[in-house]
């Protein structure tokens, strides 16, 4: 099996957020409460999912500039009735997430993964490896919004926990920044070792 | 280049001697829990230093000593009464997060104590800005009580020092263990700065700043007072000779040197006169460390072009 063109890429090998360091800005900014990491893994997968299924009936041999255009007013289009429908299901908190929220609609893995991946696979593979790709943003966001709220609050999903010493630097931004940038590190560590196992093997 | 390495552990011995006399005085008005919070500092910081290097596959020299240093800057930092595990957490902050992701002691970003006191500043402000009177000493697990603002806060808000000079010279006032041993820390100056140990330009230049400009735009109704107490609170004697006049931070040459002190202390005290938050001077050397490294930069290209012309 090649790895580099295994649907499962997006999960692990080729983390969104691990590996190329895209759509950091919402995690570390807003993913601080699983709430919040909840509304957002929420918009990230219908914007994302809708968009780039949308996208991909754009026929590629318009010119690339234009193409990303195209993409851009559909992920903005797709955006209006997911914010609508994010404001029933999660009204307190889409204040609290703001531009970022909006911010979702142009991410990277829109404007930059369709044309460079998905628009070079066979539609139900593509599909596949884009469920992988969300997949594997929403599992970071989760992890990491986990990880702060227990830290920095001492609460889970806002139920207080029994937590002894809290750090709220890692309920701020910085904090989050370095959560993250220490969640790669590891990540990069143990995918390093994986490989070298393999190798050896 | 052994030289520069051996030049360079006499340097952090230096340090070290100087931040162990300020220790010893800590003992003598806080007791025996001054001493363990050195001592966790230390010992977390070695540990957290030997698995970090481990980590990227590096040995652990007598180089990398001066994680001890820093780790006693930390401490000295903080009020004694502060929980062990918010200083156990800073100190890893500190060596991990702060100097070996960026690359270790060759690689010095920022200052590890500088930042590892800004982490602990975010998250817990009220165990690290709530001291003990002097002479009040606190056992090892004993949760102390009767906390009050430092002597800086009090100048902060009110403009007023309410202690004699004998008191401040001596660290007799409420605050930070080696922040308020203003003797010690004169003494301390001297001796670094004639072993060459720190920066003169850089310290000369922050103590410079703050005296102009407390003279020229005074806190109290004296501009002798303002400046006095202007240099002996709020941390500004210790920063500027542990943290902004740090030879692997500070620019080399000690003209630029003088300009990043005196640029840090400028934007202090702008900033102290406008929030009036104590220890402000902290927090403005992390983020002028870019201009730091433009210095350096700019001290490479002129040699560089100076070579060239040559």
């Amino acid at each position: 099996m090649n790895r580099k063109n295994s649907v499962f890429d997006g999960l692990l090998n080729d983390n969104t957020v691990l590996s190329s360091f895209m759509v950091i800005s919402p995690i570390i900014i807003c993913g601080d409460t699983l709430r919040n990491a909840v509304a957002l893994i929420y918009a990230f997968s219908a914007i994302t999912f809708l968009s780039v299924m949308f996208g991909s009936f754009v026929p590629q041999k318009l010119p690339y500039a234009l193409k990303i255009i195209i993409y851009a007013v559909i992920s903005s289009l797709v955006y209006i009735p997911v914010r609508l429908a994010a404001e029933q299901f999660f009204p307190d908190i889409i204040p609290r997430i703001g531009i970022y929220f909006m911010l979702l609609a142009v991410n990277s893995l829109i404007t930059v993964q369709t044309e460079a991946k998905f628009y070079r696979m066979k539609r139900g593979r593509m599909i596949l490896s884009l469920i992988f790709y969300i997949v594997g943003f929403d599992t970071v966001m989760l992890i990491t919004a986990s990880v702060r709220e227990l830290l920095a609050y001492g609460t889970v999903y806002d139920r207080i926990v029994d937590a002894d010493i809290l750090i709220s630097g890692l309920g701020k931004p910085f904090g989050g920044f370095i959560f993250l940038g220490l969640f790669c590190g590891v990540y990069r560590k143990i995918r390093f070792m994986a490989n070298h196992l393999k190798g050896a093997n | 280049m052994q030289k520069i390495k051996k030049s360079e552990r006499f340097v952090w011995i230096d340090i070290m001697l100087t931040l162990l006399a300020i220790e010893v005085m800590q003992y003598f008005y806080y007791g025996i829990r001054v001493v363990v919070l050195s001592g966790v500092c230390a010992f977390v910081s070695f540990v957290a230093e030997i698995v970090s290097l481990n980590l990227v596959n590096r040995d652990f020299t007598a180089d990398d000593l001066t994680c001890i240093s820093d780790a006693l800057i930390i401490s000295l930092m903080l009020p004694a009464v502060i929980d062990f595990r918010i200083v156990a957490i800073a100190c890893v902050f500190a060596v991990i997060v702060v100097k070996n992701i960026f690359g270790g002691r060759d690689n010095m970003i920022f200052s590890p104590s500088a930042a590892a006191y800004i982490f602990m500043l975010v998250s817990w402000k009220n165990q690290v800005l709530m001291f003990t009177e002097p002479h009040v000493r606190t056992g090892i697990s004993e949760k102390a009580e009767n906390l009050v603002s430092s002597a800086s806060h009090v100048f902060n808000t009110s403009g007023r020092m309410n202690y004699s000079d004998f008191e401040i010279l001596m660290g007799n006032m409420r605050g930070a263990g080696g922040a308020v041993s203003i003797l010690l820390l004169i003494v301390s100056a001297v001796i670094l700065i004639l072993r060459r140990d720190i920066s003169f330009g850089a310290f000369l230049g922050t103590i410079f700043g703050t005296a102009f400009l407390a003279y020229c735009i005074p806190v109290c109704r004296s501009k002798y007072d303002s400046v006095k107490y202007m240099l002996v609170s709020n941390m500004i004697l210790f920063a500027a000779v542990y943290i902004i006049s740090d030879k692997r931070i500070a620019p080399r040459k000690n003209y630029y040197a003088f300009f990043y002190g005196f640029f840090i202390a400028m934007f202090s005290y702008i900033l102290l006169l406008k929030t009036e938050k104590e220890n402000i001077i902290i927090i403005v050397s992390v983020f002028f460390t870019p201009v730091s490294l433009a210095f350096r930069n700019f001290e490479k290209n002129i040699e560089f072009s100076e070579t060239e012309g040559v």
